[in-house]
């Protein structure tokens, strides 16, 4: 489903940081990846990567067979595919709920009002706060924000879903109700690369583990070997931080 | 807000706004016992008819000949002349009628006369003043939304044309640009158009052209500052649900981004209203240079620069009122 292969990026600005050096991975369909890895382990910039957000500098990264950094590639039409949520939300401020979740399947996926509304409906239902619809963002929670974010990227119909640190904005009191929906969502199947501190989540739903570290995967497994049985030092001394 | 200012009794704040009110007065009442001391009489009766006036219409006969008969309906009259082989007919208020049937009359009689309202020259002022603002404003959004967009471009053509663009407006003098609009490209345009058989743009194109640009260029600055206020994740969020650039800036990053520039914008085109007040250098009668007219005509200067003050403030206070009616309707819940 997804394949990256060999991506370098480095930023310049304000300093040269080295933020993903030689990265390959590869996400089957409907598989559940987390990433971890401490601050500034390019766990964002590989995420960000993969729907252009951030244009790797050497590498190939394949979205259901399309390669996404070639220039002829319509990115637009990728995004559509690939749902992102990031930390910070990034609610559409002057729009209601109803209408943050309506926008792009209007502008985008070009449906009439009457579809787009329905569809809306149906997915602030599934994430659990359809009273909200004619609300503006800034009357909600930090947790239902995160949950409208979701339903927003959803309401796209994507192939998959990126989700940026989707909790670590969030009072501790509301990370599960987020989670909770990002977990119904991994039961039914969805393609989710997540990059998290929630080493629960990771723990619970996750099929793979990538742990990160300088801009390069450091080591990769099943949740029970990386949680048990890590091989590599970095990992080691990383998990006897947080854990 | 803070309260940090210390709390006032309703005695001491009574005791203040009389103070103020009584500054206002002495300054007025200073003023005019200053202009008392140089003999200047006060007139403010004369001003009126600067705005609305009554004119007297002489009706005047063209031919010379005799008149034949009067046909009285409600209101007018119609007087028929016979002259030497030709007839006139003048339409008059059967009101004040000097002639009747079987006068002789020459080229030049009065054969009517009657009275109507006209709009004065303050008043034709201010509409001109008004309606080159307003279009020059209109103009000024739409120049500067697209230079504004230029800016931020990543095209280094559009970018860099937009920075020259707003460099040079706003480092020279409006009024040197007005003289370039009119005398160097105005002159070069219609004598173009002369050339080719058309008709010369009047003076008000090229004043118009020189309001609108120069708003422009500030119209552009604020607009930039406007959208690069806007949180980077806005257009990320709008991005990565697949929204193309320009989709992006329409439906998500400008209409957040107009409501924070309205309160700027509003103050641009306040002091746009005032600069078209240069207009008047290129033979445009917008209100200053109606009221200059004016003065040299009725040698009441005092009465009527204040009067021409306090219309410029008339019309930037009204809209001022209409953009924070704007800012209250845009306002989020």
């Amino acid at each position: 489903m997804i394949t990256v292969d060999n991506v370098s990026k480095t930023f310049h600005a304000p300093h040269e940081v080295k933020a993903l050096q030689n990265v390959s991975c590869r996400v089957a369909k409907g598989e559940v990846v987390v990433i971890i890895g401490p601050s500034g382990s390019g766990k964002s910039t590989l995420l960000r990567c993969l729907n252009r957000l951030e244009h790797a500098d050497t590498g190939h990264i394949y979205i259901d067979g399309v390669d996404i950094l070639d220039r002829k590639t319509n990115i637009n039409k990728v995004r559509a595919e690939v749902g992102m949520v990031f930390q910070s939300f990034n609610l559409f401020p002057h729009k209601t709920v109803l209408e943050n979740v309506t926008l792009a399947q209007k502008v985008v996926r070009k449906r009439s009002e009457k579809e787009a509304v329905a569809k809306a409906m149906a997915l602030l239902q599934k994430v659990g706060i359809p009273d909200k619809a004619s609300v503006y963002p800034d009357r909600l929670s930090g947790g239902q924000q995160q949950r409208v974010a979701i339903a927003r990227a959803l309401a796209m119909d994507p192939k998959v879903m990126l989700f940026d640190e989707p909790t670590s904005a969030l009072d501790p009191e509301m990370i599960g109700e987020v989670l909770d929906v990002m977990k119904a969502l991994a039961r039914e199947g969805m393609t989710m690369i997540v990059v998290t501190h929630e080493m629960g989540f990771a723990r619970e739903v996750a099929d793979r583990v990538i742990f990160m570290d300088q801009g390069c995967i450091v080591e990769e497994g099943t949740p029970e070997h990386f949680f048990t049985n890590p091989t590599h030092s970095r990992t080691k001394l990383f998990l006897s931080q947080i854990l | 807000m803070a309260r940090v200012s210390q709390q006032m009794t309703r005695g001491a704040y009574a005791l203040w706004v009389m103070v103020f009110f009584l500054i206002v007065f002495g300054v007025v009442a200073a003023l005019y016992y200053t202009t008392r001391k140089v003999d200047y009489v006060w007139r403010w009766y004369r001003v009126p008819q600067y705005f609305l006036y009554k004119e007297k219409v002489e009706v005047r006969a063209e031919i010379q000949g005799r008149v034949q008969e009067i046909l009285r309906s409600e209101e007018n009259a119609l007087i028929r002349v016979q002259g030497d082989g030709e007839t006139g007919q003048y339409t008059v208020p059967a009101k004040d009628l000097r002639v009747d049937v079987g006068d002789a009359v020459y080229p030049g009689d009065v054969l009517g006369v009657f009275q109507r309202w006209k709009v004065g020259i303050l008043m034709q002022g201010l509409w001109l003043t008004l309606k080159v603002s307003l279009i020059s404003i209109l103009l000024g959004i739409g120049i500067g939304l697209i230079a504004g967009l230029a800016r931020i471009s990543s095209n280094p053509a559009l970018k860099w044309s937009a920075v020259t663009y707003v460099e040079i407006i706003r480092g020279s003098p409006l009024l040197v640009q007005i003289f370039i609009w009119y005398f160097v490209l105005g002159t070069v345009i219609n004598t173009l158009l002369a050339k080719n058989g058309m008709e010369q743009l009047p003076p008000i194109w090229y004043g118009v052209a020189s309001l609108a640009f120069f708003c422009g260029a500030y119209v552009a600055e604020i607009v930039r500052a406007g959208i690069q206020s806007i949180h980077r994740g806005q257009m990320e969020a709008a991005r990565s649900l697949g929204m193309s650039y320009p989709q992006a800036m329409r439906h998500v990053i400008l209409p957040q981004a107009l409501r924070r520039i309205l309160p700027p914008l509003a103050g641009q085109f306040i002091s746009l209203i005032k600069d078209s007040s240069l207009l008047g250098i290129i033979a445009i009668r917008e209100l200053t240079k109606a009221t200059r007219e004016v003065v040299t005509t009725s040698l009441q200067p005092f009465e009527l620069w204040f009067m021409c003050a306090l219309l410029y403030l008339v019309l930037t206070f009204g809209l001022s009122m209409f953009v924070q009616y704007l800012e209250r309707r845009t306002a989020v819940s």
